[in-house]
């Protein structure tokens, strides 16, 4: 049944937003993890890509969480000579997690999520209709 | 006569088949809607004259009308039998076309038009019983 189908795609856009918010909670969490040693390189920054495969079964096009990219930016760094993990200098690398960009790219994965969402109660709401007509 | 063969039915059929298929194509697009490069699709809508063509075979062995040389069936594969089309004409710098809004106001619109199509199914199957006598 078709409707089925629908249900299996819009689940697995419902994973890959589930798994972005999981990476960006990730990021969130370390936005101040400074490296153990020091000079050394602190939390980098992670980015969920999403990859569209053919899902052969469904005959469609689902969504899944591709490979978890690191950001290649510049670290932030802060002059605390007093910090342990700070380099010869007294500078110390915090992540390069800007908090602005992780809110927004959070907001758009609970859109997204919610899109998601809708499409599946929507579909529910024409399964029961479908099912309605035995009831006439 | 089976219950298939009366006409009305097996076009809302078809409606209901082809709004089953759009929701499927709908659900791909939303569950698509931040994929790089992924552009949005929709699905042709079955015409008038396909559907009287229609009412007398048996739902799923719809022919795809190709009105203009240069039309596919699209990736759907064979299970498919509508055809689809490439939407989208403000693609974002991701190369994604999908606008999550339009993609909600075409579910529910599809789901409405399915309700509709349902709702006179039952009322048609209430004119076969009215035949038969039960009420």
């Amino acid at each position: 049944m078709d409707f089925m189908k629908t249900m299996t795609i819009a689940a697995s856009g419902l994973k890959a937003q589930a798994g972005r918010m999981r990476i960006i909670s990730e990021n969130i969490a370390n936005a101040d993890s400074v490296a153990t040693s020091p000079g050394a390189d602190p939390y980098r920054r992670k980015i969920a890509t999403f990859n569209t495969e053919l899902d052969r079964s469904l005959d469609a096009r689902v969504v899944s969480l591709g490979r978890v990219a690191n950001d290649k930016s510049d670290f932030r760094t802060k002059y605390e000579p007093g910090n342990p993990s700070a380099d010869a200098d007294g500078n110390v690398k915090y992540p390069n997690v800007n908090s602005l960009v992780e809110m927004t790219d959070m907001r758009e994965a609970q859109r997204s999520y919610e899109a998601n969402i809708n499409v599946i109660s929507a579909t529910r709401r024409m399964i029961q209709r479908t099912i309605d007509i035995l009831k006439a | 006569m089976a219950i298939t063969d009366v006409p009305i039915l097996s076009m809302l059929r078809t409606k209901m088949n082809w709004a089953q298929e759009r929701q499927k194509v709908l659900a791909q697009n939303v569950a698509n809607a931040d994929t790089p490069n992924y552009r949005g699709r929709d699905l042709v809508a079955p015409k008038f004259q396909d559907s009287v063509a229609v009412a007398t075979q048996p739902v799923g062995q719809v022919v795809l009308a190709a009105t203009e040389p240069g039309h596919i069936s699209g990736s759907l594969g064979g299970n498919s039998t509508y055809g689809t089309t490439k939407g989208g004409y403000e693609v974002r710098p991701t190369g994604n076309s999908v606008s999550l809004e339009d993609e909600m106001m075409k579910v529910a619109s599809n789901q409405m038009e399915y309700q509709a199509a349902t709702a006179l199914y039952t009322r048609s199957l209430g004119l076969i019983k009215v035949a038969l006598g039960k009420r």
